[in-house]
């Protein structure tokens, strides 16, 4: 089964922009693995555990007992804190036991000793006494990977009730490596996925101390990284759930030959073994229980077993070149009738859904932000795909892909800001592709006759044109430079401009600005959005009246494509195309550009986005000039493509 | 009971080598009988079994250790001591049998030969009444040795995996598999703390862990302080070196893998610990606030330094 998410809660995510809790730091990342950092002395890393019980919420409205491990004096949080240690370090983990029995910590996985301090012998390791005891484990960090640590008292009761957390031992090659150089990953996808179980009415039964019975364990909750889905595709640290810290939706982007995979380092806490499946690309096995594998092992759904931990790289190689604006996948929406509606989400099976927003059912406001893809990544035991035997939920996730170069946005309006809208509409911008949005010049007539030395002249409307002086009108073969007058029917002129001569002209003549201006905006650009890049492809065609593109070769009208500095005036610093909250989109490539009847497709990238969002708005204007000598001529342009691409937060 | 190494080998050799390991290839007779009995779980509950024994008496769970040598010309003698009504079937999955009869009727033997070949661990098992002979305890480890005493271990520790239903043992004729719930897991027929005498090793010493799932369930076995290398899954090598800590042995399937023991004492007070990574490590029934034995049980053994 393959199918495709769209997912308001993706957006919702986005837009509601949830604080933090305070079980992980403030600068985490959205996504990702978010390592607890403790405190480091030299080679020795200190991490203060407390043991206590606290709640947790399910997709499904309920609130669940929980033991787990925190940080001391620090928010609960399920599951225990992620310790990130460096190869070689020694690693202090001082536990206070604050449950109604005694507990320990038990470190899989490290043959290197665990000496351990205080507290008093149990079964498996030493522990520390019920209601205030202590410990402190250290040892020595030893082969880097993915490691579970988890309590070893009481294990048919402890492990069920959440005491269990990651241990991630970095290698000394440096972040960018799981193991050794073989297994270089980009640091800023390394995900973590810690699968676990929940039998509430064992959870229950321990709050409320009544007898229950191990055996007859029956699981209802399936988590990945103490959530269930649809919760795990939350951000990290979302205040929608305080004592669940830990998102799991995974995020890459196509990769190249030069890019690096994401890391996927898996855990199961569990009791069961669970077959995950990750939908959308095979992964790349490289590691078991901290050990590199002989060699790696492509999967496309591996059984991670209780207690253990396996390492994937993750690759998206594309292989239909996906590009949004000229050639996105497949598109067309899905029919609604194969779509599953739940919980205003849009979910369905069949051919995944590659394409742009289209029409949206009743009652759903977003099918994706961008038209990324998503991927469920799930326990192929579909019982635990479950919440509370409901589907979809439990032990799943999204794999996100977003577009390659990132989000990307189509305009949702177009003005022909004082031209004149020769065909087409916002859509034609939309897609490389034969639909354009076309504008001409602004015309006006002048209906008098015009003596070649006079200095004033009267239009019949000054509608459209430039409000501001400075601008050049032509009539016939002339150009006139407007002086003052700007915003009226009546302007002060000077003659001849350009390299023209000033003439006569007859009664009726059409006078025309020799610049065409569109405007187009984006909205839904979510808040946090960096590295805008704006793309726009056209032409400008030698006649304003054909319907298919006159060759214009020479003297190429000289385009210079801008955004909205919305800081400089708000909208009304970008209301007209000499508004001074324009800002020239920077080089590369450099501005102005000639462009004729041969379209030009130029993108260009702002290092920054602050500036140039507002409220989810972003405007572009392309300005276009011709003054050529001697014999200025008209033109339109054809905007065949503007497109706004992002990295979405 | 945390014993020495002497201990340990004296219990699997005394239980098991039926056969002594000539240094070349010769005929080996093995004999066995299938019969009922009876096991004492951790705790002292006795529960009924069938099991195997080299003669119709104390059957144990599981059956005795059978070990040959590559080369050998085994014949597998079982007599079936078992009710009126259980006809024997006698399997070895991954042992090629030589043609011929495979059963043994109620008070009859069936001879199985077999001319040993690829080394490894093997289960063997009664494949009668649709699992109920297996679920009854009727299974046990066939060790096939190579021709040259191998040199990668020192000390080795076959592992046979199994579950109890005590409802199911008390009525394994009529009962509905279906309601099958398990509530004793055993290592070598025995859960914690009665998995004693545990594997004894010294420091750096490797020890040859031969898993075999004779239970219903995979199983997955973890362990502390150390790791292992799986170097054979049902008697066949695998390729390259896959260190593990958490390895699930599937129902009916063998694993080997060794563990080179580091020195010093170990994690747990008792050493290093080996046990079930699915936290069935209670035995019998739970009725209570807290799981039973209070101090843990289960498969659960551990490995002890030997300091002699």
């Amino acid at each position: 089964m393959r199918f495709a998410a769209v997912s308001l809660l993706v957006a919702a995510g986005c837009l509601f922009v949830p604080g933090r809790a305070a079980a992980i730091p403030p600068d985490a990342p959205p996504t990702g693995m978010v390592c607890t950092p403790g405190t480091v002395a030299g080679s020795t890393h200190t991490f203060n555990l407390t043991a206590q019980t606290g709640y947790i919420d399910t997709p499904d409205g309920n609130s669940v007992f929980m033991w787990s491990y925190a940080e001391a004096g620090g928010h609960f949080q399920s599951p225990g804190p992620v310790l990130c240690v460096t190869q070689g370090q020694t690693v202090v983990v001082n536990l206070t036991d604050n449950l109604p029995e005694p507990a320990s910590i038990v470190f899989p996985g490290q043959d290197a000793a665990v000496t351990a301090s205080g507290g008093a012998a149990g079964l498996l390791t030493t522990e520390a006494a019920a209601g205030g005891g202590t410990v402190q484990y250290s040892f020595v960090a030893g082969s880097p990977g993915t490691y579970l640590y988890e309590s070893g008292t009481d294990i048919a009761k402890q492990l069920e009730m959440g005491l269990y957390g990651a241990l991630i031992i970095r290698p000394a090659a440096g972040p960018g490596y799981a193991y050794g150089t073989s297994t270089a990953f980009d640091p800023s996808r390394e995900y973590l996925l810690l699968l676990s179980e929940i039998d509430s009415d064992l959870h229950h039964a321990v709050e409320t101390g009544a007898a229950y019975d191990v055996n007859a364990r029956r699981d209802r909750y399936f988590a990945v990284n103490g959530r269930e889905f649809p919760d795990t595709i939350q951000d990290n640290g979302s205040s929608l759930l305080p004592n669940q810290p830990y998102g799991a939706l995974v995020r890459i982007q196509p990769t190249t030959s030069t890019t690096a995979p994401a890391l996927i380092r898996m855990i199961n806490v569990g009791a069961l073994n669970h077959p995950f499946h990750p939908h959308g690309n095979h992964t790349t096995q490289i590691a078991q229980d901290g050990r590199l594998l002989p060699a790696p092992v492509e999967h496309f759904g591996e059984t991670i077993a209780a207690g253990q931990t396996l390492d994937f790289l993750l690759r998206w190689d594309d292989q239909d070149n996906w590009d949004p604006s000229t050639n996105p996948l497949p598109v067309p929406p899905p029919n609604y009738r194969d779509v599953f509606f739940k919980d205003s989400n849009t979910w369905y099976a069949g051919s995944p859904y590659l394409g742009r927003k289209g029409i949206l059912p009743t009652g759903v406001v977003s099918q994706n932000i961008c038209g990324e893809w998503y991927f469920p990544w799930h326990s192929h035991a579909l019982n635990e795909f479950t919440n509370y035997d409901q589907g979809f939920g439990g032990m799943a996730t999204l794999l996100r892909v977003d577009p390659p170069g990132g989000c990307f946005a189509a305009p949702t309006s177009a003005t022909p800001l004082g031209s004149v809208l020769k065909s087409g509409t916002v859509t034609g911008l939309a897609a490389d592709d034969t639909s354009y949005y076309a504008v001409n010049p602004r015309t006006t007539t002048r209906p008098s006759a015009t003596t070649a030395a006079q200095t004033s002249i009267t239009v019949a409307s000054a509608t459209g044109f430039p409000a501001t002086n400075g601008y050049y009108v032509r009539i016939d073969n002339e150009v006139l430079r407007v002086t003052a007058g700007a915003g009226t029917a009546t302007w002060t002129v000077q003659r001849g401009q350009l390299g023209t001569t000033a003439a006569t002209h007859a009664s009726g003549a059409v006078v025309s600005a020799l610049a065409t201006d569109l405007t187009a905006g984006f909205t839904g650009v979510p808040a946090g959005s960096q590295h805008l890049r704006v793309t726009y492809k056209g032409a400008n065609c030698a006649t304003t009246t054909a319907t298919t593109c006159t060759a214009l070769t020479t003297n190429l009208p000289q385009q210079t494509v801008k955004i909205c500095d919305w800081t400089v005036g708000g909208a009304a610093g970008c209301s007209t195309p000499a508004s001074p909250g324009w800002v020239t989109l920077p080089a590369p490539p450099a501005q102005p550009q000639g462009v004729g009847s041969t379209e030009v497709g130029a993108t260009w990238t702002l290092p920054s986005a602050a500036a140039y969002l507002n409220a989810g708005q972003v405007r572009v204007l392309v300005h276009t000039e011709r003054y050529t000598s001697p014999a200025p001529a008209a033109f339109s342009t054809w905007g065949n493509l503007l497109a706004l691409s992002y990295d979405a937060p | 009971m945390h014993v020495r190494k002497g201990a340990l080998v004296l219990a699997l050799v005394a239980v098991g080598v039926c056969a002594p390991s000539p240094a070349s290839a010769a005929p080996v007779t093995i004999t066995l009988c299938a019969l009922p009995g009876t096991a004492t779980m951790a705790g002292g509950a006795n529960v009924p079994i069938w099991g195997f024994a080299t003669g119709c008496a104390n059957p144990g769970l599981p059956g005795p250790v059978l070990s040959v040598t590559v080369g050998d010309t085994v014949a597998i003698t079982v007599t079936n001591a078992l009710p009126a009504g259980h006809p024997l079937t006698f399997e070895a999955p991954g042992i090629t049998f030589d043609p011929g009869p495979d059963s043994a009727p109620p008070g009859g033997t069936v001879t199985r030969t077999f001319t040993a070949s690829a080394p490894g661990t093997y289960l063997y098992q009664s494949g009668g009444d649709a699992g109920r002979q297996a679920a009854m305890g009727l299974s046990g480890a066939l060790i096939v040795r190579p021709a040259t005493a191998p040199t990668d271990y020192d000390v080795e520790a076959p592992l046979v995996l199994s579950a109890v239903d005590p409802a199911f043992n008390a009525a394994p004729e009529t009962f509905d598999m279906h309601a099958y719930r398990a509530t004793y897991w055993l290592i070598n027929g025995k859960s914690y703390p009665d998995t004693a005498p545990g594997i004894t090793a010294a420091g750096g010493q490797r020890v040859l862990l031969r898993y075999l799932n004779a239970g219903y369930d995979n199983t997955t076995m973890t362990m502390l302080g150390m790791h292992g290398r799986v170097v054979a899954r049902d008697a066949r090598p695998v390729a390259g070196a896959l260190d593990v800590t958490a390895e699930t042995i599937p129902a009916g399937a063998t694993e080997d893998a060794i563990v080179t023991v580091p020195a010093g004492a170990g994690p747990s007070p008792h050493g290093f610990p080996l046990y079930n990574r699915q936290q069935h490590l209670t035995n019998g029934p739970q009725t209570a606030t807290g799981p039973a034995p209070a101090t843990g049980g289960g498969p659960l053994k551990t490995t002890t330094e030997d300091h002699h």
